[in-house]
């Protein structure tokens, strides 16, 4: 199935069809969520109105640690079947997963300010969180690290496998030790502990959430194969330019 | 099947003598680690104040990242070197397997590098006000620890060869994976100071240095593989 979108033609004619239902999709289902999330909902009896920033808070989360999956899954089929489009997917995926990691850490801490009285605790879902933006900066940086873009992307693709054991750690770090961060109320065996009028927001948030990113991702990748074909087309010109010197 | 076992050990011991060999020509390097080393012990108590219950609280901390600073430097000269003069390449395209060469790299790198800086360390100890029955502990722990701090770093070294900034993407890339070492680390001393059997943190530590002597290796193998196609 992979051999068959790995082909960049392919990829572009299947992507041109879905990339306007992705992005008309995931606004619909964003703004009916932030209308649900900021003002057809109750107020939390503990938390006021500051448990609307949850809303933004775990879809971001979710997204942050689902994109470095989908990073460390594309960097092993570069690593194993060598598909330039697994390359230049992992590379689009990077930044955009930096950045939802990054809003979860601040819309985290300004949710933290009013509730804990700290913007920032030494807290081992907040660690994690934090460790896996490095990951993050560090395959970012790795990956543009070298003088031909191409030699950073096996080592960055072994990198980011490495960085997988970080992934179980932040999902599993509330359970293992009972700090202050709340435990999930929405992946349990027998349910979620949340009230529908706030699950429902929740839900459009994060399937709006995954739209816009895999919507952006999409942006993302075309945008590298059409760079690719640009640095190709300059080559070959350059190659004819001097053919004619000569 | 005998004779090549023992062809692999010999190997082993006579590439760490090589390197002990050409580290011991640049004793420099080495006096400058151990430098730096003292220089953040000595830096902390005098931004903290010379109140010894302040110091206490932090001193086990300030041991551990000053020996974690002071290695990161030197992890990239581990095969920077030999990989700049082509000595890298002839190993990977003869017969010799390279695991077993950057196996025995690392552990040369902790006999010259962490080694003097454990024999210096009651030095460190005595300076930041550690009680004497924690030094053993220090010792023991820190040797464990710096292997495992090898270990990780010959994979960062190995990342990083051919790029350009590598020795500020060094430390980006390994600190994440030295944060363990670090706290269990750390968790080892505190136990001593507090009364607390020190075997739980040790049991963890040796469980990480494992894992990463495992892995290391093959992984670094890899990546040299990597970088000496490009």
């Amino acid at each position: 199935m992979f051999d068959w979108l790995a082909n960049p033609n392919r990829f572009n004619r299947i992507t041109n069809k879905m990339q306007p239902v992705l992005l008309l999709a995931s606004l619909i289902t964003i703004i009916l969520g932030l209308y649900f999330g900021l003002y057809d909902s109750p107020k939390d009896y503990q938390q006021g109105h500051a448990v609307r920033i949850m809303y933004v808070h775990v879809p971001s989360a979710w997204l942050a640690s689902g994109l470095y999956l989908l990073l460390a899954i594309s960097s092993i089929f570069y690593i194993v079947w060598k598909h330039p489009l697994a390359d230049l997917m992992s590379r689009a995926t990077a930044p955009i997963g930096a950045l939802f990691s990054l809003l979860t850490l601040v819309t985290g801490s300004l949710w933290g300010k009013p509730m804990w009285g700290t913007w920032w605790v030494w807290d081992a879902r907040l660690t994690s969180m934090l460790i896996l933006f490095f990951f993050y900066i560090g395959y970012i940086l790795l990956s543009n690290a070298f003088e031909r873009k191409i030699d950073g992307s096996k080592s960055a693709a072994v990198l980011a496998i490495v960085g997988i054991i970080n992934l179980p750690i932040i999902k599993f770090s509330v359970d293992w030790w009972h700090t202050l961060h709340q435990p999930s109320s929405l992946l349990k065996f027998d349910g979620p502990t949340i009230d529908g009028q706030m699950l429902l927001p929740l839900i459009l948030m994060i399937i709006g959430f995954c739209l816009f990113a895999s919507y952006i991702i999409i942006l993302n990748v075309k945008t590298k194969l059409i760079e690719k074909k640009c640095e190709a087309l300059i080559l070959k010109l350059n190659l004819n330019e001097i053919s004619n010197i000569r | 099947m005998n004779n090549k076992e023992l062809n692999w050990i010999y190997l082993f011991i006579s590439h760490i003598k090589r390197d002990i060999l050409i580290n011991s020509r640049s004793l420099f390097d080495i006096v400058s680690i151990f430098g730096f080393m003292l220089l953040i012990i000595i830096l902390f108590p005098m931004g903290i104040g010379p109140i010894q219950e302040k110091l206490d609280i932090v001193s086990n901390a300030v041991l551990w990242i000053g020996l974690i600073i002071a290695i990161i430097p030197s992890l990239e000269k581990m095969i920077q070197r030999d990989y700049t003069n082509g000595w890298l390449d002839q190993i990977a395209t003869s017969p010799i397997p390279l695991e077993i060469v950057l196996l025995a790299k690392s552990i040369s790198h902790w006999i010259i590098v962490i080694i003097p800086l454990i024999i210096t360390s009651p030095i460190f100890a005595i300076l930041l006000g550690l009680e004497f029955n924690q030094i053993p502990w220090l010792i023991l722990s820190m040797s464990i620890g710096g292997l495992s701090i090898c270990f990780i770093g010959i994979i960062g070294a190995a990342l990083i060869l051919g790029a350009r900034r590598g020795n500020i993407l060094l430390p980006v890339i390994i600190l994440p994976l030295i944060i363990p070492i670090l706290i269990f680390g750390v968790g080892v001393n505190e136990a001593i100071k507090i009364g607390l059997s020190p075997l739980p943190n040790l049991f963890l530590l040796i469980a990480f240095s494992l894992i990463y002597l495992v892995i290391s290796p093959f992984i670094s193998a890899i990546l040299i593989r990597i970088a000496i196609s490009r």
